[in-house]
Formats: structure tokens, C-alpha cells, sequence
């Protein structure tokens, strides 16, 4: 981090510009955007309190109001929708057990919401028994992006044996191809958002013996360019959420340091907004909550100083996950 | 939520332009309470079929989809008006035409997918057995919604045996057309939105949910075309956007489906094949197609009965292929990953199907000893691009593991060839040179 100390000054974080962006994101309701969006808001919730937790303010969305909210958004079948009066689907619910994990807030689960039982019930019921893999709802879309949520939001409720964990990583294995990345699908081209749901799913099964790693990591390092960000497949363009997806990857598999570290940060530093708040997917351009999560993310893996150091498996903070998995064996 | 490539400027709205967003906030709101209400007012209502047989709720999502096409819940509500009444017949193949009062109802029958209870926190969707069975089949037939036409729970098919076969005939017949009609426009339905949001999972969903209801409501032969005319949209979604990953994973799954028995088809292989070399003419760095290529390869060899000339012929037209297109682009990481793809077929064989699996050791290094050659010789064009020394690095490393005689005098020939490359790609690569430091360590016990 030697030559972090000749980044100019505009290109240091802007940590009170992107508190203040992210506390704003719920006062919007005045702008079109604002309801066009609320199919995300559970995973809205999710990315801006996560980068709060990682700024070191964990408290600057209020906690009773955000568990009253995500528990509004729970289904009696357990899973969540995205909001109220939104369907249940996989990726609200995965968002929702972060959320609460992170706050501390299973009890109010318990208490007041339908169960943890009845969520980790949602999840295994997704499961397809004959090929181990997940699907989104009942109307059956299948993705690597459903199974590796539903092994985050399963171990996070110490509910993983009821799936079929050998079938899952059977599935995952046949969705790798030769240069050593994976694919959404068996069949797919490689590609880094999948690479990343594909490697945590392994490492939360314990599975990581059959990833080729150095072909894996040389793949993974080329997706650097010139300027200094990170593309998700080859000759394609670089874009902040790939400091995510990429760099994760990377630190899962020991070789964060085959990429230019210094250069990625001066990257993601360039692309936030640095009166207003929020990051971009590149200079310039408009920011918004999902890449500036991703942009705080990739800077904490780089060891970018004053922030929180984050889970590279469950994209929550190490002191949720310390908290949440730790006291068991 | 995510915006991508969309330039940052400085919102100050007048209160004009606010007011007009207001009004455009209250109008999507509206038409959001409205299919919210009719779904509920449904639930609530003596209508045996529940809440979704209502065409006025089906062109309220039509139009509220048409504002936002991310909005999935719409999407399902969409599905359920068309399994709870708009198409006629069953999934399983039988007509329901004057029966489909009654199938919400019924415990044997359910839409092929999903439950269409409303979908408020109230309501559950317990039964996933029908979905289980769908996505298990190769064929994406739902077994268990296949009760047929024996199905005695219907008051329709007990007329039907009452009146005699002739009527069903024409009953069905005139059910087919309209069910392929609904779904054909349901179809076209989503194609502008797909042009205006191609990288939109919903959109793409709700088309595949369509497809598979066509080969569980219809004749084979009818479901084929449906099917045929889908490839024929993969086809102008990638012409369009030639690296679209949702396109390329549709294509594939559409070419399965029309290899399937549900579809009587047969391999296509070799079509799928030609269409990447088509793609690949248009543009070499489409790594996607060069992808689709390397999945096809050992299929096609298969289905030729290719013998072990012919293989080791294919191997060296396809290692040709991808040279000559590192002369011209040597920097182009798409033509390297599938020169790689070629060469781990060479060096990495035990225990896994390769391309030719009957090649010798000797004759394995003699082909990585050419690539070598023909690689260092882009050097005389190239001196500074790094890829070439990184081809060069690696090939040779694979050569060390290979075996076989020789191995040792070759390893010496090598080894200042080898540091001056990493030398070259420490220089020309200084972004990587975490990594060059790993290989150096590797060099060390070579």
C-alpha cells in the first residue's frame, strides 16, 4: 500500500459523501426511477447496509425500521419478495437472512416473523433433487447464482443438511470449463459473476479441492486492463462491480497479489462521485447503490485503509460472518 | 438500481419537469393498485377459477410490463392468467375448452409450473411436485400434469366420452389453433422488450416458461416450429450484441430442446458448429462463439464415426484456424484462450475424452514443439506483445510435464529462452508481476 500516499487528494475515499448517498436512497420518492426500482428494493437494503457496515457506520439506517421492513416482505411459504406485495423468489430471501444476520436480528425472525425453519424450508424446496442444482421460484429458472444463495443464506441460519450438499457440488463441477472458470450453466462460457457464486458455494461446502487454481488465477488476473479495473471476460470492458466478482475470487484462491492492487484502487476511486456520493460502474458515469457496494468491497479486500474488512465468500462483513459462524465447530 | 454506461450529470429537475414525474409516479402506482386489487378481489370471488381468469387483469400487466419489464411479480400474475383460463388446453396435451371452470378446483390438475394463488403474504404456494417433475424430464414435459385425456375430473372429457370422439376432435383442433395463437402472440409480446432490454433475466424467462408450455399443450409438430422460430430470435439478438451472454445460454438451450425426443429432433451439432465458424468469420475476438466452438468439437467428431487420421487432421486444421488468426491479432486474448483450449487436448489427457486420444507421447511433444516454433516466430513480427511470450512460457512448461524421451535435453535447451521470456513479460506485463514472481519460483525447480 506504499504508493497509496501518492494518490492525489481527489482521489481519496469519500466516506461521508457515500453515507449520506446511501441514507438518501429511501427519500427518493418523488423521482420515476424511485418505483421502477422497487423490484430491488430487499437487495437495495441489502447493498446499502452492507456498505454502511464496511464505512464503519453501521448505525446509520435505523435498525427496528429495517427489520419491521425486510419482515414485511416475508411470505407464510417463508420466502421474501422484494417488497411488499412483491412474490417470494430466491434472491429476496438470500438478501433478507444477510440483512438480518448483519443486524443481529434473527430472534426478530423467530418472534415476530414466520421462522427460520419456514425460510431455510423456502430455500431446500428450490432444490432440484435429480441434478443438486437451484431454481429462483416456482416457476423454475435455474442459475449457479440460485445455489450458491441458497448455501449463503442456509449456513448463515445452520440450516445447510437440509439440501443435498453432494448433488450441489456434482452440479458445480459440471458447470467449470477448461480455463478453469464456470459457466451459469453446464455448457456456458466462463464468466466472473459466476466464477464467484460457483467458488463460495464450494468453499461453504468445504468443496474447494476440485478448483484448478492456477489456471483459474491466471484467467481471473487477465481481467485486468490497461487502466486499471477489471473486466468479466475476456475483451470486454472494465466495470466497478468486477472488483467484486474478480477480486474475491482471487483472495478465495490466494492470488489477490497476481493483479496491480494500487492500480485497481486509483480505479474505483476515479469512478465514485466524490461531492454527491455513490460509485459508478466507470468514471463518469452515474452512480448507484449496487457498484458503490462493490466498489467499497474491492477497496477493503485491496487493504484499503479505514474500512471494515469484508467476507469474500458471503459478501458480508467478517465481523457478521465471525459473529454468525463462528461459534461452531 | 445497477445503471451501466450512463453518463453522470447533475439532476435539478424545475418544478415542471417534477411535476410531469409526479404524474408519471401516480399513473404506474395506479395501474399497480389495479392488478394488486383484481387479484385479490379474484381470490375473494365465487369465480371457480380464481382470480386470474380476468382479461382486464391480463392487459393491465400488458401495460404495466410495457413501463417495466423488471417488474417479475407482474410477470408471474401474466403467467397465471394464461394457466387459468386464456389457454384452452391442458398441459399434457388434452383440450379443456368448456372445462376450464373447473381446473383451479381440481387436485390432478395444475398449471404445469407454480400455483396461481394470489401471491400477498397471506397465501402459500405449497406444491412444487408438478415444477419438480417439469424441470427433472429431459423433455421438459411435466409428467405429472399428464392425467391425459383420461382424466375423469373434468366435467368436459366426461361429456366428451358421452358424445363421442368426433367433437372432442374438433373441440381440440380448434383449441390447438387458439392456444398456438396465444402463445405466438405472447411471443411477439415480449420481443420489442427484449430489443429494449436484452440483458433483462425476466424477459428472458417468461419467453423460456412459454416455450415449454408450447411442447406441454401442443402437438410435437407444433411445438417444433415454435421452437425453430426461437432460434431464429438467438440468432438476431446476437447479431446485435455478439458477446451477449443470456443469448448464447438461450441458444444453447433452445438447440437442446429441438435435439430432444419431445421434439422429435435429432443432433445439430454440425449446424451449430458451421454457425460458429460464421460468427468467428465476422469477428475473431468473439470469445463467446470461439466457446460455442470448443463445447461442439467432440460431438461432432463422434457423430462423423471420425477415425484417428481424421482426428488428428481436425486437431491440426483447428490449431491452423486459430494461428492464423494470432497473426494478424496477436494480442487478442479470445484466439489464445481457444489455442489454449487446443493444447490442453494435447497435454492434458489422462483421464479425460479428448480430441485425438490415440496420439502418441512422441507425437504430442512434436506438436507442442511446433506450436513453439510457430509461435516464436510471431516474435519477428511482434517483439512486444505479451501474450506471445506468455504462450511461449506455458507451452513449454506443458511440454516438461508431458514425459516421455528427450525430455531432459529439451528442458536444458529451454531454460534461458525461459527467463529471457519472463524477463519480456515482467517488462512488458508490470501489472502482473505478482504472478511473474510465482512462475519465477516455478522456473526455480524446473
Amino acid at each position: 500500500m506504499a504508493n497509496l500516499s501518492k494518490l492525489p487528494d481527489e482521489l481519496q475515499l469519500a466516506t461521508a459523501a457515500h453515507v449520506k448517498y446511501i441514507q438518501s436512497l429511501d427519500t427518493r420518492k418523488d423521482e420515476y426511477e424511485y418505483w421502477l426500482t422497487e423490484h430491488l428494493r430487499l437487495n437495495g437494503l441489502y447493498w446499502g447496509l452492507t456498505a454502511l457496515h464496511l464505512l464503519g457506520q453501521p448505525d446509520a439506517l435505523p435498525r427496528a425500521e429495517t427489520i419491521d421492513f425486510v419482515l414485511s416482505c416475508q411470505h407464510d411459504n417463508g420466502g421474501f419478495g422484494a417488497a411488499p406485495g412483491h412474490d417470494a423468489h430466491m434472491l429476496y430471501t438470500v438478501s433478507a437472512v444477510q440483512i438480518l444476520a448483519m443486524i443481529d436480528a434473527f430472534d426478530d425472525l423467530e418472534k415476530r416473523g414466520k421462522g427460520k425453519a419456514a425460510v431455510g424450508k423456502f430455500i431446500a424446496d428450490l432444490q432440484n433433487r435429480k441434478t443438486g442444482t437451484f431454481a429462483g421460484d416456482e416457476w423454475g429458472e435455474e442459475d449457479t447464482r440460485f445455489l450458491y444463495g441458497a448455501f449463503n443464506a442456509l449456513s448463515l441460519l445452520d440450516m445447510v443438511d437440509l439440501v443435498d450438499v453432494d448433488k450441489a457440488v456434482d452440479y458445480i463441477i459440471s458447470c467449470a470449463n477448461f480455463d478453469g472458470g464456470y459457466g451459469l450453466s453446464p455448457g456456458s462460457e466462463t464468466h466472473s459473476g459466476q466464477i464467484f457464486t460457483c467458488l463460495a458455494a464450494l468453499s461453504i461446502a468445504g468443496r474447494m479441492e476440485s478448483v484448478e487454481v492456477d489456471k483459474l488465477g491466471k484467467w481471473l488476473s487477465e481481467r485486468q486492463v490497461a487502466g486499471g479495473g477489471l473486466n468479466g471476460r475476456p475483451e470486454k470492458d472494465e466495470d466497478v462491480c468486477y472488483s467484486w466478482w474478480v477480486l474475491s475470487s482471487l483472495e478465495m484462491i490466494g492470488r489477490t497479489h497476481w493483479i496491480d492492487r494500487d492500480a485497481l484502487i486509483a480505479f474505483i476511486l476515479r469512478c465514485q462521485d466524490p461531492e454527491l456520493g455513490g460509485i459508478a460502474d466507470r468514471p463518469g458515469n452515474m452512480v448507484d447503490v449496487w457498484h458503490t457496494l462493490f466498489g467499497i468491497t474491492g477497496l477493503t479486500l485491496l487493504g484499503y485503509p479505514g474500512l471494515e474488512p469484508v467476507n469474500p465468500v458471503y459478501c458480508l462483513p467478517k465481523s457478521t460472518t465471525d459473529r454468525v459462524l463462528g461459534s461452531r465447530t | 438500481m445497477a445503471s451501466h454506461g450512463i453518463a453522470r450529470t447533475i439532476r435539478t429537475r424545475t418544478d415542471e419537469q417534477r411535476e410531469q414525474d409526479l404524474d408519471k409516479i401516480a399513473k404506474y402506482r395506479d395501474l399497480e393498485t389495479q392488478i394488486r386489487m383484481r387479484v385479490k378481489q379474484g381470490s375473494n370471488s365465487d369465480n371457480d377459477n380464481g382470480s386470474y381468469a380476468d382479461p382486464v387483469l391480463f392487459q393491465l400487466t400488458t401495460k404495466l410490463l410495457r413501463l417495466n419489464p423488471e417488474y417479475y411479480t407482474i410477470w408471474n400474475v401474466r403467467r397465471c392468467c394464461l394457466t387459468s383460463g386464456l389457454l384452452c388446453r391442458r398441459s399434457g396435451g388434452s383440450s379443456l375448452s368448456k372445462a376450464s371452470p373447473s381446473t383451479s378446483r381440481s387436485d390432478t390438475m395444475r398449471p404445469s409450473s407454480g400455483d396461481c394463488l394470489p401471491s400477498s403474504s397471506d397465501s402459500t404456494r405449497p406444491d412444487r411436485k408438478s415444477l419438480r417433475a417439469g424441470r427433472d424430464g429431459k423433455s421438459g414435459i411435466s409428467a405429472d400434469d399428464g392425467t391425459g385425456s383420461h382424466d375423469t375430473n373434468t366435467g368436459r372429457t366426461q361429456e366428451a366420452e358421452a358424445t363421442g370422439a368426433d367433437t372432442q376432435e374438433e373441440d381440440d383442433t380448434e383449441a390447438i389453433g387458439k392456444d398456438t395463437g396465444l402463445l405466438q402472440s405472447e411471443l411477439a409480446f415480449t420481443i420489442p422488450l427484449l430489443l429494449e432490454f436484452p440483458k433483462c433475466y425476466w424477459i428472458w424467462n417468461y419467453r423460456s416458461w412459454l416455450l415449454s408450455e408450447a411442447i406441454s399443450r401442443l402437438p410435437s409438430t407444433i411445438a417444433r416450429q415454435i421452437w425453430e422460430a426461437e432460434l431464429a430470435l438467438t440468432a438476431k439478438m446476437l447479431a446485435k450484441d455478439r458477446r451477449n451472454f443470456h443469448a448464447w445460454s438461450y441458444r444453447r438451450h433452445v438447440v437442446a430442446t429441438l435435439e430432444s425426443p419431445a421434439l422429435n429432433g435429432s443432433s445439430m451439432a454440425e449446424t451449430e458448429f458451421a454457425y460458429t465458424t460464421k460468427m468467428i468469420g465476422a469477428d475473431l475476438s468473439n470469445f463467446s462463439a470461439w466457446h460455442h466452438r470448443s463445447r461442439l468439437i467432440l460431438r461432432v467428431l463422434d457423430e462423423k464415426d471420425a477415425d484417428d487420421q481424421a482426428r488428428k487432421a481436425f486437431l491440426e486444421e483447428e490449431l491452423a484456424l486459430a494461428r492464423e488468426g494470432l497473426n494478424v491479432g496477436p494480442e487478442d486474448q479470445s484466439l489464445w484462450y481457444y489455442h489454449q483450449f487446443l493444447m490442453s487436448h494435447l497435454t492434458e489427457y489422462s483421464g479425460r475424452v479428448t480430441i485425438a486420444p490415440a496420439l502418441t507421447v512422441e507425437e504430442r511433444r512434436a506438436y507442442v514443439m511446433k506450436e513453439i516454433e510457430e509461435i516464436k516466430d510471431l516474435l519477428e513480427d511482434y517483439d512486444d506483445v505479451k501474450w506471445i511470450y506468455q504462450g511461449l512460457l506455458d507451452y513449454t512448461l506443458a511440454l516438461g510435464s508431458l514425459g516421455g524421451e528427450g525430455k531432459g535435453n529439451e528442458a536444458e535447451g529451454f531454460k534461458d529462452d525461459m527467463q529471457e521470456w519472463l524477463a519480456k513479460l515482467r517488462k512488458l506485463d508490470p501489472m502482473r508481476n505478482g504472478r511473474w514472481d510465482d512462475v519465477e519460483k516455478t522456473l526455480e525447480g524446473w
